[in-house]
This record gives structure tokens, C-alpha cells and sequence, in this order.
């Protein structure tokens, strides 16, 4: 099946599954087949902000004056952060896009994988603020072990479903020899693998980012860093909606609601989204562990954050019908909530450190020279 | 002018000290006036700030009335009528009681029941609770993926007598 950017085929839209069904051709949304991706979009759109809207002055003195582990903790998950939009403003739509049925999942894709730009675009905003040089951060991620290590267990699925995916675009389904290697090619394996990817990057949006917005509330819960924290408390709101956007992609593959292969196969991978699931939840503690490794921050620990990453956990992973894989139930960190709820996302930020506002806004300085032509 | 007039007085009681330009525009800014009665603003907030978290939480995210009072001036009247009351049980034995809050989010936390909760806002799902019996009505079309047999707390509220089971 060659990738044509204008299939001429005629089709039924509402016939068509949302992956490997007909290419999509006209752009069009008057015909839905799941209106949500549509809500999504319009969700998505309406969430649009820029990083150069919050002012980060005052992060760069906090910075400087957070003792040398904290500043590592902020650092670090930084560097993290950078990573992960980085692969997914980029892989959503190559993976994704070539498969693509439906005019509105398509639209989707694309809106979300934006959104990701937005975040990576702000992470350098945040790093030209605390440091004179961002190359000694941005250099760092693709060397720092720490964060290769799990870029490694982020990026498997997306690369292997991809490899997969080019040979069957140009080669169709079948075993074929290519510059000596044979090569396996079928539409169940390529679904298998997809649901796959669509299960890593559900985790990846669903506990991976947390553990870094964790730290980021609770340096801005001391006072610390507070324009960093209105920009992850920004990107946490649209991590929160494209965790809404895959969860529904799975459900509908669960169920098979429009191919019934995928319900067989998301049957078949029940241990193996299970061992996702796991395999996360254990990179996050090591990666508090590493955070941590230098001495705690005021509010938070190795121990408090550990129990937060088996908490998400449990809740993301409830959320697509699976049992909870740990005993914690209740919320270590409940005032983290504040911060992921929107009501407390300010419209305008510009206008949210109010109290610096008003110490530029009003000149409080007084010379007794100011008064030498007062008569009373 | 003469309301003004009457206000005016000096420390010493003495009127004719006054430089006289000062009179020219006294109804309008007199330096040595009476104090406004009450300070403009305060510097420190009337309210000491939360120390524990619970407080916290109130402080900064659970809405600043009690959701479940009703509104002492309502906009809307109803023709003396109020809104119904429904009951709203818990599969563990917990009961409340449904009849003023914007959602059933709001309500459950009015009257002491913790429901997890992240956006507030339909898409984030994560105050989903499973619906035994009753029905509801979603105020905005929730985002979230809920089950056939789950709602989302913060965007529906009761169309009858409910039983519901949190997930947690």
C-alpha cells in the first residue's frame, strides 16, 4: 500500500476504520466519524498560548540562589522534559500520519504534535533564562545516562512500529529480501505494534511528565521559580488533554469499535501494556531517585515522589479498564492538584505576578529633595 | 460646597493660618483634612495564610462558598419554587444530598466526600465515578473517556435519586 498525499478513491468515511483503512484525501469535517477527536481539536485550539507570555525575570535570581542540589533537581528535569516533547512533537506525526483514516484523527494528531513545539520552544525560553549558555544544558540530554536510558525505553516503540510501517507502504504485506536481510511483513503484526506505540505514549503522557511537574509546583509552592511553574502548570493542562486524546484511540482499538482485529490484539497484549505500565513506573523512581541523589528539597523527597509515580500509575492505567499495579490509593501530594486545575490556569499570565506589577507600576522612592518647594 | 466647608478643620483650630491660595480650591483638596475613614487597602491580607494542606486545599481550589447553600440573592428566580432535592448514595453506605452545587464534584466535597479530581473541567477524567442507579445530566459534554456504566463527577448533576461508587 504506497502513501498517495491525495487518495482519488471514493469511500464512506463513516465505513473507515481510524488507522489502516483508505488515505485520507479531502480535509473535510462535516462528516464524523468519532466527534471527539473533533472536541479535542477545538479544546486544544482554544488552550493556545506561547511561552514569551510569562515573564521569567524573576526565575533567574531564584535560580541562582537555590542551593547546587536543588539546582540540579530543576535542571535535570528540564533536560527531561526537553526529551520527551522533543520525540513527541516529531513522532506523533510520523508514525502516526501515514496510517491515518479519519479527516478529524488526522487533524488531531497534527494539533497535538504542535502543541509539543509549543512546549519544547518554551523549555529554551526557560533555559536562556537561568543559565548565560544553554548549550551546557541542551548538549547534556542526549549524553546524561540518566535520561538516554529512558529515552531508549520512550522512543522503542515509536522506531520499531515505523521500520515496520515504511516497509509496508513500499514494499505491501509478504516476506521480502532486502540488500540481503528478509524481511516479515503483515497487517497484524503492524497493528500489533501500533497499539503498542499508542499504549507507550499514553504512559509517556500519563506518568512520565508528572514526576518533573511534581518538583516544578513544589519549587513554586516555596515561592521558587514561579514563572516556571506557570509555564509547566500551561503544559501540564495540554499533557492532560492529548492523555484524554490516546486514551480514547485505545478504548476505541480495545473495544474494536470500527476493526475488530484490535480488539483481538489489545486482548492479546493485556501482559505486555501491563509490563508498560510497570516498566515506567520503575524508570520514574530511579529517575527520583537520581534526582534526589544530592540531598532533598523542602516539601519533597525520594520516598513522597515514588509514592506519587505508584499513585498516577494506579489512576492512569484504571483509566483504560486494567487493575492498579501498587497499593498506593490516596494522593501523597494533594496540593499538586491546584496547579493541574484549570479553573487556576490564568487567562491573561501577564498580568499573574501581580505583586511585581505594582512594584514597577508605583515609584515608592521618596527624596527629601522631592518636597523643597512644599509651603504649608 | 458648604458640606465641605463644614468638614474642614486644622490641628490648631486656627482657619486664618492658612496660606490663602490653599483656600481658592478647598472644597476641592485640602492637605491637613480629616483622614478618609477607612484605609484604601490592606498590607497584610486579613486572613493569616494556610499552614497545613487540607487548609491549603480550600484555600486554593474547592470554590469559596459552600456549593451546596443556596445563593442568599439568586439572579434567577423560580417563582418560589427551590430546585429539588435528590439523594445521592455511595455503595459504601455514604449518603448526600443533591440540590444547589454547579456539579456533583462540588457537591460530594461540599458535604465532606473525597473524590479525586484534577481539571474540573470534563477533560481529564479524573473524577470518573461508576453510576449504579439513577441517572444524570451532563451540564458540558464531558472530553474524557468515560464507560458506558461511569459519569464524570464535574460536569453532571443528578436527574433523580443516585447511587454511585468512587473509583479510587
Amino acid at each position: 500500500m504506497a502513501y498517495t498525499t491525495f487518495n482519488r478513491n471514493e469511500f464512506d468515511t463513516f465505513a473507515q476504520p481510524m488507522f489502516f483503512g483508505e488515505q485520507v484525501n479531502v480535509a473535510r469535517y462535516d462528516q464524523q466519524k468519532h466527534k471527539i477527536f473533533e472536541n479535542l481539536i477545538e479544546k486544544q485550539l482554544s488552550f493556545f498560548w506561547r511561552p514569551e507570555e510569562v515573564d521569567l525575570t524573576n526565575d533567574r535570581k531564584d535560580f541562582l540562589d537555590l542551593p547546587e542540589h536543588e539546582q540540579h533537581i530543576f535542571v535535570s528535569n528540564l533536560k527531561y522534559q526537553t526529551l520527551l516533547d522533543s520525540v513527541q512533537g516529531r513522532s506523533p506525526n510520523v508514525a502516526f500520519l501515514p496510517v491515518v483514516s479519519l479527516p478529524e484523527l488526522e487533524t488531531w494528531i497534527e494539533t497535538w504534535s504542535f502543541s509539543e513545539t509549543i512546549h519544547s520552544r518554551s523549555y529554551t525560553h526557560i533555559v536562556r533564562n537561568i543559565v548565560p549558555n544553554p548549550a551546557t544544558i541542551f548538549d547534556d540530554i542526549t549524553r546524561n545516562e540518566f535520561i538516554t536510558r529512558r529515552a531508549i525505553s520512550v522512543t522503542q516503540y515509536y522506531d520499531s512500529f515505523i521500520e515496520l510501517s515504511t516497509w509496508h507502504q513500499q514494499l505491501g504485506e509478504g516476506t521480502h529480501v532486502v540488500n540481503g536481510k528478509t524481511i516479515e511483513v503483515s497487517k497484524r503484526e503492524l497493528k500489533r505494534r501500533l497499539y503498542l506505540t499508542m499504549m507507550s505514549v499514553n504512559v509517556l503522557e500519563a506518568i512520565r511528565f508528572y514526576v518533573s511537574f511534581a518538583c516544578s509546583f513544589a519549587f513554586a509552592e516555596r515561592a521558587k521559580m514561579e514563572g516556571n511553574a506557570k509555564i509547566i502548570k500551561l503544559i501540564a493542562r495540554d499533557e492532560a488533554l492529548h492523555l484524554t486524546g490516546t486514551q480514547h484511540i485505545l478504548q476505541i482499538m480495545a473495544r474494536g469499535k470500527d476493526d475488530p482485529e484490535f480488539a483481538e490484539i489489545a486482548e492479546e497484549c493485556r501482559a505486555d501494556a501491563i509490563e508498560i505500565f510497570r516498566d515506567a513506573a520503575q524508570q520514574e523512581k530511579e529517575w527520583a531517585e537520581y534526582l534526589f541523589k544530592d540531598g532533598s528539597m523542602i516539601g519533597l523527597n525520594k520516598d513522597i515522589l515514588c509514592q506519587y509515580v505508584e499513585y498516577i500509575t494506579n489512576q492512569r492505567i484504571a483509566a483504560l479498564g486494567f487493575d492498579p499495579l501498587f497499593e498506593t490509593r490516596s494522593n501523597p501530594l494533594p496540593w499538586i492538584n491546584s496547579w493541574l486545575n484549570s479553573d487556576n490556569v490564568q487567562v491573561a499570565p501577564q498580568e499573574s505576578e501581580i505583586s511585581s506589577y505594582l512594584v514597577g507600576a508605583i515609584d515608592s522612592e521618596i527624596n527629601t529633595d522631592d518636597l523643597g518647594d512644599f509651603d504649608l | 460646597m458648604s458640606n465641605t466647608n463644614s468638614r474642614q478643620s486644622t490641628p490648631t483650630g486656627d482657619a486664618q493660618e492658612q496660606p490663602p491660595h490653599l483656600n481658592l480650591h478647598d472644597d476641592e483638596f485640602q492637605l491637613d483634612g480629616d483622614a478618609s475613614e477607612q484605609p484604601q487597602f490592606d498590607l497584610e491580607p486579613a486572613e493569616a495564610e494556610a499552614d497545613s494542606d487540607d487548609e491549603r486545599q480550600g484555600q486554593l481550589y474547592l470554590p469559596e462558598n459552600d456549593p451546596e447553600k443556596p445563593e442568599p440573592t439568586p439572579q434567577l428566580e423560580l417563582d418560589g419554587m427551590s430546585p429539588p432535592i435528590y439523594l445521592v448514595t455511595l455503595d459504601d453506605g455514604r449518603e448526600a444530598t443533591f440540590q444547589h452545587a454547579n456539579s456533583l464534584l462540588e457537591s460530594l466535597e461540599a458535604q465532606n466526600i473525597d473524590v479525586q479530581y484534577q481539571c474540573r473541567e470534563g477533560y481529564c477524567g479524573s473524577c470518573r465515578a461508576r453510576l449504579l442507579k439513577g441517572d444524570v445530566h451532563y451540564t458540558e459534554e464531558p472530553l474524557a473517556w468515560v464507560d458506558d456504566d461511569e459519569i464524570l463527577l464535574c460536569c453532571c448533576i443528578p436527574r433523580g435519586p443516585i447511587q454511585l461508587q468512587l473509583i479510587d
